[in-house]
């Protein structure tokens, strides 16, 4: 039993590999570099890095403070806010985009950021919406079980040794806190340079204007043109291997 | 002087209710209690961390119930230490010192100044991480008292350490205590270090403070059943008590336990620390008013003491030092007699 269960165990980790290889080798290493470097994929780079470096720093923005709170403070709602920051995690990524795109091109509230010329709808502004919709729970859960792990009366022994409520909590908790929000900002980077369902229903998938990464593959993908698609693959695949290094290098205590 | 007023605050987990304690200036003060008693939140809220529900606290005359931790100048030193791994002993130590602004030269004196004192000046360049309890605990004291608080606070400092290292540490807090004549709240499970420490002690349970006074007085006369049963003397009997004129007599499962005349009737306890009974083969000529016999039920040698359970209708226990074990040659089974006086007898309801 022993042996057929690592078989199985190992047989998995082989179709893993394959499956990654076949795509890193399909184009010949000079194709791969010449593709990189066309307008188009260097584009979908330059787009996928502005995008998700900008989502990232809106989720740090909330997730930190909100999930702060809900390790250290007790609240009436804390367990409802707990589960509706959760539920984008179980949402398909394409329904939260249908959401998205209804919210900003439907109600008054969306409209009026059009009409103030804010347009999320069809533009680079969309996929970082998305990504941040999307991406925002991995944040919150990887700070708030970092938060957890720090016991709240280090802060406490802060506050009688001359400390105010937020010095203890920066020169304290913040830097015993740094692995988890290391792991947790790669993890997120990482998932913004890959998102694409949500992404697509909000921005749409025009070349050369909301084509990201993922959008570059499926995009060159349905146009047969293989070579330029895998080469985009490729590189979202080296980048899901470096945060995957990162996040188990530091992740340490905090889980997804 | 530090003067807490009827404090309550309710955590759910834990509770305070109707607290008042005051502590002279220089008293070292201690809280007894069993584990989940309150102690802790005691020193939390005379630090500032919660605020009271209700109740007030004052320090040298000044109200602060409500006042910043930062502003009230008291310190507390946890049972696990809460030393910040992203510093060095020195950093940690000098933690307070940075917040105020000091001048570099005189914050590195101070802190060297009292790492000496605290016998861990070789340590300062080193990480927290890796030092023993008993290092980790002299660097967190050190933290506290490098800002000569008006209170220190001591929640449990001992708790975590080794028996050697505790009775090591616990010298240093006597000897700390006698050179600065600092206020101390100092909170325990642990009636060892009320002896070696505490001017005075109180005693929690429940969130409720029980019984205040100093060390010999509360082990000896316990004001109600949970001190005497916790404080450790454990002849205590429960039994009908009537009184007259020169006595009171507890009659327990038929014996008849004298006491001084305490007025009281009906039920009511009765204690008689195992120090204060005396063990004989032969009945003893004494004015002693309680002579019983009882046959040895089990003899436990814990090194210094030998404790000595009888059987004399009821469950006693007494402790001989191991000269007297050996001078008096009882094994189990041996027909004993219990003597002890009325004023040994301690009674409460």
């Amino acid at each position: 039993m022993r042996r057929l269960f690592i078989g199985a165990g190992a047989v998995l980790s082989l179709f893993i590999v394959v499956i990654l290889l076949m795509i890193v080798l399909h184009p010949s290493p000079g194709v791969l570099i010449s593709s990189i470097f066309s307008d188009e994929i260097t584009f979908a780079i330059w787009l996928s890095i502005a995008t998700s470096v900008t989502s990232t720093l809106l989720c740090i923005l909330v997730a930190v403070p909100a999930s702060y709170a809900l390790a250290r403070y007790s609240f009436s709602g804390r367990n409802i806010i707990n589960t509706i920051l959760d539920m984008p995690l179980a949402l398909p990524p394409i329904v939260a985009g249908v959401g998205l795109l209804l919210f900003f091109s439907q109600t008054p509230v969306g409209m009026a950021l059009a009409a103030a010329g804010i347009e999320f709808v069809f533009t680079p502004l969309g996929i970082v919406i998305a990504q941040f919709f999307v991406n925002l729970p991995f944040m919150v859960r990887i700070m708030r079980s970092t938060f957890q792990s720090i016991n709240p009366r280090y802060e406490h022994v802060a506050r009688t040794l001359g400390c105010s409520e937020f010095q203890a909590l920066w020169r304290v908790t913040f830097p015993m806190a740094k692995d988890g929000f290391l792991a947790g900002t790669v993890i997120t980077w990482a998932r913004g340079m890959g998102e694409f369902g949500a992404a697509l229903m909000v921005a749409g998938a025009t070349k050369m204007k909301t084509e990201s990464l993922p959008v570059a593959v499926f995009l060159n993908m349905s146009t047969g043109n293989l070579d330029v698609a895998t080469s985009a693959a490729a590189i979202l695949i080296v980048i899901a291997v470096l945060s995957l290094y990162v996040f188990e290098r530091f992740g340490g205590s905090s889980k997804l | 002087m530090l003067k807490i007023e009827n404090i309550s605050k309710d955590l759910g987990e834990f509770k305070l209710e109707d607290v008042s304690l005051e502590i002279e200036q220089g008293e070292y003060m201690v809280i007894l209690g069993p584990t989940g008693a309150g102690k802790t939140i005691i020193l939390e809220t005379v630090a500032g961390i919660y605020p009271p529900d209700s109740g007030r606290i004052e320090l040298n005359g000044g109200e602060i119930t409500f006042a910043d931790p930062k502003d009230r100048n008291i310190s507390m030193v946890y049972q696990d230490f809460m030393l910040f791994p992203h510093l060095s002993v020195f950093e940690n130590i000098a933690f307070g010192l940075t917040l105020k602004k000091i001048p570099q030269d005189e914050l590195e004196k101070k802190v060297s100044e009292v790492a000496e004192i605290m016998g861990i000046s070789h340590l300062l360049h080193r990480s927290v991480t890796n030092l023993s309890g008993g290092e980790k605990q002299r660097t967190a004291i050190s933290r506290a008292i490098v800002l000569e608080p008006d209170v220190l606070l001591l929640d449990e400092p001992l708790s975590a350490l080794d028996g050697r290292t505790r009775e090591r540490l616990r010298k240093e807090l006597k000897r700390l205590h006698t050179r600065y004549k600092t206020t101390v709240l100092h909170v325990t499970h642990n009636f060892e270090e009320v002896f070696s420490l505490a001017d005075r002690v109180a005693v929690i349970n429940k969130g409720r403070i029980i019984q205040t006074g100093v060390p010999d007085q509360v082990f000896s006369k316990p004001e109600s059943h949970f001190i005497a049963e916790f404080v450790g003397s454990e002849n205590i009997f429960r039994g009908r008590i009537t009184s007259g004129s020169g006595c009171s007599v507890i009659s327990v499962d038929g014996l008849k336990i004298v006491s001084n005349a305490t007025g009281l009737e009906g039920e009511a306890y009765a204690s008689v620390r195992p120090e204060d009974i005396l063990l004989s083969r032969e009945p003893l000529k004494t004015p002693a008013r309680n002579s019983f016999e009882g046959a040895v039920e089990s003899v436990t040698n814990n090194g210094t003491m030998v404790e000595i359970r009888i059987d004399a209708g009821i469950p006693f226990v007494t402790v001989l030092t191991r000269r007297g074990f050996h001078d008096i040659g009882i094994k189990e089974g041996d027909a004993v007699y219990l003597t002890f006086k009325a004023a040994a007898v301690h009674v409460f309801s």
